[in-house]
């Protein structure tokens, strides 16, 4: 049944897309702007697996992707704080727009870099969790779109906990509404907002090693998944978390469909006039602000 | 008394002008002192300043003999300052429990404590604990701003314009709760655009006209129609 295999695998890259955004939206409520370069951390995340995965191979060591998981996060948070210190941290009490600029700059610095070091080519992360399809109800459904739809949604459902159930999730909502305010009421703000970068990496980087598999990673990609972060934004509504989630499945859907109807060329090219289609109509999107009130 | 709040030449300048101009005051604990004058006075200002949200200049400004003048909001607030601002700005999609929960620090336990404390106190917000700040009420909102502020057990309490946009009733509700605040020992400073209803709980009138102290006078047997207010505060 190819349509339940078409859902499952729109699933797995909405999970996939639906991290790269929560991180996007989280550090855009955080600091108030955008960070240009999030496209670029989710880049490193799928370089760092792929690297991880050729040096332990090169020591006689083959590990399962899942193995490798826990270590590109650490590796992206770092790049997280890195972001933070170079693009938020002195550039904290600017407006926006600094932050938004600064940013710009450090994704080109990655991309370079990861050029650099890596090479064009794409590379293929190791698979979270090779092997056979899996038959379930008579249905053949690949390993690696179900273990990035668990890992995924364990990620989601850890930092939906996190953010909902925890006084540094309260802590942090609380500056993402008002950051002043908060600041006024004793909550180390810049502390926390550096913390949402280091989790955007972490996500962005789990995302990159999850999505390297089947859809390779190279260094040129990053801006790719940057504008996929900010239509899942666009479309859920400009700072608004279950909207960016909401968005990311949507976005996944739209893009496995129209591939299986036309083709994956037709399928960008429709997402970003659907992007236009959805400023120009609703630039609430479906549960937030307009796009534009935050650089 | 003793002096909780101390402020001497107090300054607060946008592009050069200067919107407060050398204030000076005190607040004792366990009293409230109305911070009155027209619009434009200076009176947000100098609580924006006194919080550290806009930058001054002050010879001293201490809390309990403690100088904050330079201190980032979140130290002056650590040291024993509460600030409710003008507007409210309670965190709208936060729950009545976690904005209060949200400013007090400690262990989870203590933390829970001290939120059935505040809501014992505001029984209004009781009833609506679980529910998002935004769904309350202008009343039900101020009341939540002051107790989110008095959570944190502050020696003093900055308090801008708490009646504005509030109807008569509600806004007499809220500054009996803030005269029974100033009788369990905390110094309040109420600014406040409604002279008659701030000089019926405050102990000591300050008037600011133009960025300057220009009246002081205790609040006994001062009334909101007295001539030399009056002229103040047109």
């Amino acid at each position: 049944m190819p349509t339940v295999q078409l859902l499952v695998n729109a699933l797995a890259l909405g999970a996939a897309y639906a991290l790269v955004a929560l991180g996007f939206v989280l550090v855009l409520n955080a600091a108030g702007a955008v960070n240009f370069a999030h496209g670029d951390m989710v880049m490193l995340g799928g370089v760092a697996a792929v690297a991880a995965s050729t040096l332990l191979a090169a020591g006689g060591l083959r590990l399962p992707g899942i193995v490798l998981v826990p270590l590109v996060v650490i590796v992206s948070g770092l790049v997280g704080l890195v972001v933070a210190a170079v693009g938020f941290w002195p550039l904290r009490d600017r407006p926006p727009a600094a932050m938004f600029v600064a940013t710009i700059a450090l994704a080109a610095v990655f991309e370079q870099s990861a050029t650099a070091f890596f090479g064009p080519e794409p590379r293929a992360a190791p698979a979270i969790w090779d092997g056979p399809p899996v038959i379930i109800g008579g249905i053949a459904l690949g390993r690696q779109p179900l273990a990035l739809i668990l890992v995924a949604g364990l990620a989601l459902a850890g930092v939906y906990a996190l953010l909902e159930r925890t006084q540094i999730g309260r802590s942090f909502r609380a500056v993402a509404q008002d950051r002043e305010m908060a600041r006024a009421l004793g909550l180390r703000a810049t502390r926390l907002i550096v913390g949402a970068f280091a989790l955007a990496g972490g996500l962005a980087g789990l995302a990159g090693a999850l999505l390297g598999h089947q859809f390779f990673v190279n260094a040129g990609q990053g801006p790719a998944y940057m504008l996929k972060a900010y239509i899942a934004t666009a479309i859920g509504g400009w700072g608004s978390v279950p909207g960016a989630l909401v968005g990311a499945l949507l976005i996944a859907l739209f893009e496995m469909l129209v591939s299986a109807a036309l083709s994956a060329v037709w399928a960008q090219a429709l997402l970003y006039l659907s992007l236009l289609a959805i400023l120009l109509l609703r630039p609430q999107g479906l549960f937030g602000e307009a796009v534009g009130r935050r650089a | 008394m003793t002096t909780t709040l101390e402020i001497e030449g107090l300054t607060v300048a946008y592009g050069g002008a200067p919107v407060v101009d050398g204030v000076s005051l005190a607040v004792p604990a366990g009293s409230v002192v109305a911070l009155l004058g027209a619009n434009g006075a200076g009176k947000s200002s100098l609580m924006r300043a006194v919080m550290g949200l806009v930058p001054s200049t002050a010879r001293r400004l201490a809390v309990d003999g403690r100088d904050l003048a330079g201190h980032p909001p979140e130290r002056r607030a650590d040291a024993g300052l509460g600030y409710v601002p003008e507007g409210r700005r309670v965190f709208a999609g936060l729950t009545v429990r976690e904005n209060i929960e949200v400013a007090v620090d400690g262990a989870a336990g203590a933390r829970a404590a001290r939120v059935a404390e505040m809501l014992e106190l505001f029984p209004d917000l009781a009833a609506k604990a679980g529910e998002r700040a935004w769904r309350l009420s202008g009343g039900q909102q101020q009341m939540l701003a002051i107790a989110r502020a008095l959570a944190r057990r502050p020696s003093v309490l900055l308090l801008d314009e708490p009646s504005l946009g509030l109807a008569p009733l509600i806004a007499a509700a809220v500054f009996a709760r803030l005269r029974a605040v100033a009788e369990s020992g905390v110094a309040v400073l109420l600014a406040e655009q409604n002279a008659a209803r701030a000089l019926a709980i405050a102990d000591t009138a300050i008037v600011l006209a133009h960025g300057r102290v220009a009246l002081v006078r205790p609040a006994a047997g001062l009334s909101a129609d007295d001539e030399a207010l009056a002229a103040l505060l047109a």
